[in-house]
């Protein structure tokens, strides 16, 4: 095990020699650009507004225009008044507990390119699905395995490379979002309190903690389905079945789920559970019996099952 | 031989996969620092017990002790002392070679920056070793294969037809650092080959495998009185030289086509000259065209079987 640091070194240097893994990079960077563009096109996010000293006049002020707009709209537009009731009940919130508002920063942004994670997803599934297949499709797995090192060791040494690349991803792309945030709306201070949506209401949290949490529980549903690409890439042995199955099962999990949500077995479907954040928000689990301890320990098994039968079938395989 | 005394014991070695019984019961030893030619048709089932030996694939029955430490039992002591290319000379073609090496080397403990120079050099890769893999000829793969193979100093070497793709130059080249690696540095080396003729010349011993069974073993150093070759004379005139070899010498000639090919043990050949320019025959070549090493080896795997 004294050189398992080497191992997974090795296995870093094999993905990040290729190309096609730093035009991965270069994606997310235009994901985080066109999530921008993408704001100030279609004007979703209010850049303008700031606050000063003064800012429980400025909310008490805003709260009244708001209030008046709703009444000149009238029955006619129902739209108007839910937007700027959602605004009046959050500045309410801060007035009452006293949190001090900064206007859209870059920690809002932040947590807006929350959506961005999915490409990493798709990304980190692609590693998965080749970091082993792959090898045998170079040939080189047989270098691999005639080392002083035993198969279950290499294996591992990939998985954690995985889990490497999956956590240097995820901090790149909240790198990127928090460098273009702070550009070009700005970062008023490090750690501000921000307003979040609980199931039991309006709350509010750091944003640092905040942000640690949703991107932690974005980390863990991508690190499910690495898991799931790895054991088909060890057993199959073909990255695009690994890839395929993968994607699959990214874009249809959740939704089956939903859809089996009536029956009480639904609940032990691996993609009924892999969302944590739906536990701290308003949408809640796909069944209401169903807690946030039930759905790690589901993960839980899951992603046991998923090693172990990955590292039995690896370990006894005849390479030829 | 002991198995404690060779540098790789195959005792008793089977694998059956399905039905089908590839390797049935193969017995032979690897002295140390001796080159072992591994000769059979393809299809004989050398990659197969090759894989045997390194741990790629399961042994039915039987063992393989490297070095005192069965590969079944006691697999990181065994693999330790050996070095191979398996079947094709394969590495990471998106790296270069020197990245390639330095992958390897640090899947093993104390390979230095100094080793890994050294074994470039030995291999004659200077010049291309920060160069992508991708780019190798198959000729510089099987350099860098060696290279990589040697990295850790093993004491069994294990080449899976080595001379697959080189010219005839570039098998003298590794023949020439095969021998160097055998008297110099005692490694024992294993060269495996369907074609006798492009390893014979670099092996102490030869076993022939078909249908996953060893046929023989030869040692290449007992060329006795017996050893018979193959030789062809340009003589003139013809006829009375066929008539001096039948009844002076008692040699039958073979074939008399535009030359005599006659079969007679090579220490015989000088006296056979002398005889026949005493008696008047002009004599304008002698050459030994084949080995009756080459020529029983046809005969045990049977020639059209060669692929
Ligand atoms: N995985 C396998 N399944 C079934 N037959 C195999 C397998 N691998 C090799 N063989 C068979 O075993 C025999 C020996 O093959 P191999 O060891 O590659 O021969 P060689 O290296 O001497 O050319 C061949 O007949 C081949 O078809
Ligand atoms: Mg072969």
């Amino acid at each position: 095990m004294g050189n398992i640091f080497s191992l997974v070194r090795n296995e870093l240097g094999k993905i990040y020699v290729m190309k096609s893994t730093w035009a991965m990079y270069v994606f997310l960077v235009a994901l985080v650009l066109f999530s921008f563009i993408m704001n100030t096109v279609t004007d979703s996010v209010d850049s303008e507004t700031t606050y000063t000293d003064d800012w429980r006049t400025e909310l008490q002020e805003e709260n009244q225009t708001l209030t008046e707009e709703i009444e000149t709209a009238g029955e006619d537009d129902p739209f108007v008044e839910s937007t700027n009731m959602g605004i009046i009940q959050q500045n309410t919130y801060m007035l009452e507990n006293d949190i001090r508002p900064y206007g859209y920063h870059a920690g809002n942004f932040v947590l807006d390119n929350l959506f961005t994670t999915s490409l990493v997803s798709l990304f980190v599934i692609i590693i998965a699905g080749g970091i082993v297949a792959n090898e045998f499709r170079w040939g080189t797995i047989k270098q691999l395995l005639i080392r002083p090192i035993s198969r279950g060791t290499i294996l591992l040494s990939k998985y954690i490379a995985l889990l490497l690349f999956t956590l240097f991803t995820v901090v790149f792309l909240l790198a990127t979002s928090a460098i273009v945030g702070a550009i070009v709306y700005g970062a008023p201070v490090v750690n501000p309190e921000i307003i979040v949506n609980r199931p039991d209401g309006m709350a509010s949290n750091a944003l640092l903690p905040e942000i640690f949490m949703q991107y932690g529980f974005r980390v863990l549903n991508i690190v499910v389905l690495a898991t799931f690409g790895f054991m088909i890439s060890s057993i199959f042995r073909s990255s695009a079945l690994a890839i395929g199955l993968s994607m699959f099962l990214m874009f249809i999990g959740t939704t089956v789920a939903q859809a089996m949500a009536r029956y009480e077995w639904a609940k032990y479907i691996l993609f009924a559970n892999t969302d944590l954040s739906v536990y701290f928000s308003s949408y809640g689990p796909i069944r209401e019996e169903m807690t946030i301890g039930f759905s790690v320990a589901v993960i839980a098994v899951y992603m046991v099952v998923f090693i172990i039968t990955a590292w039995t079938i690896f370990i006894k395989r005849d390479v030829a | 031989m002991l198995v404690s005394d060779s540098a790789m014991a195959i005792r008793g070695l089977h694998k059956t996969i399905g039905r089908k019984k590839i390797i049935k019961d193969l017995n032979f030893d690897i002295r140390p620092g001796e080159v072992y030619g591994f000769i059979g048709p393809n299809g004989a089932g050398k990659t197969t017990t090759i894989r045997m030996m390194v741990g790629l694939i399961g042994i039915t029955s039987g063992d393989v002790v490297i070095k005192g430490n069965s590969i079944k039992k006691n697999y990181k002591k065994a693999i330790s002392e050996v070095g191979a290319i398996v079947e094709n000379p394969e590495m990471y073609p998106f790296m270069t070679g020197k990245q390639n090496l330095k992958h390897f080397a640090r899947m093993t403990r104390g390979i230095t920056d100094a080793r890994i120079d050294e074994v470039i050099r030995l291999v004659g890769l200077e010049n291309a070793i920060q160069t992508k893999v991708g780019k190798y000829s198959l000729g510089m793969r099987q350099r860098l294969g060696i290279a990589q193979a040697l990295l850790h100093s093993p004491s069994v070497l294990i080449l899976d037809e080595p001379t697959n793709g080189l010219d005839p130059a570039g098998i003298r080249e590794i023949r020439r650092y095969i021998r160097k690696l055998a008297v110099e540095d005692n490694v024992s080396v294993i060269v495996s080959s369907h074609l006798l003729s492009e390893i014979e010349l670099m092996c102490d011993r030869i076993g022939v495998i078909k249908n996953g069974e060893l046929i023989a073993v030869r040692d290449l150093h007992e060329k006795t009185d017996s050893e018979q070759s193959i030789v062809s004379l340009d003589v003139h005139p013809r006829d009375e030289a066929i008539e001096i070899l039948n009844t002076a010498q008692h040699i039958k000639v073979l074939e008399s086509d535009d030359q005599l090919k006659i079969q007679i043990n090579r220490n015989d050949v000088p006296g056979l000259v002398t005889t026949l320019v005493q008696k008047d025959i002009q004599v304008y070549g002698v050459t030994v065209i084949q080995s009756t090493l080459e020529d029983q080896f046809l005969e045990m795997i049977g020639e059209n079987v060669i692929g």
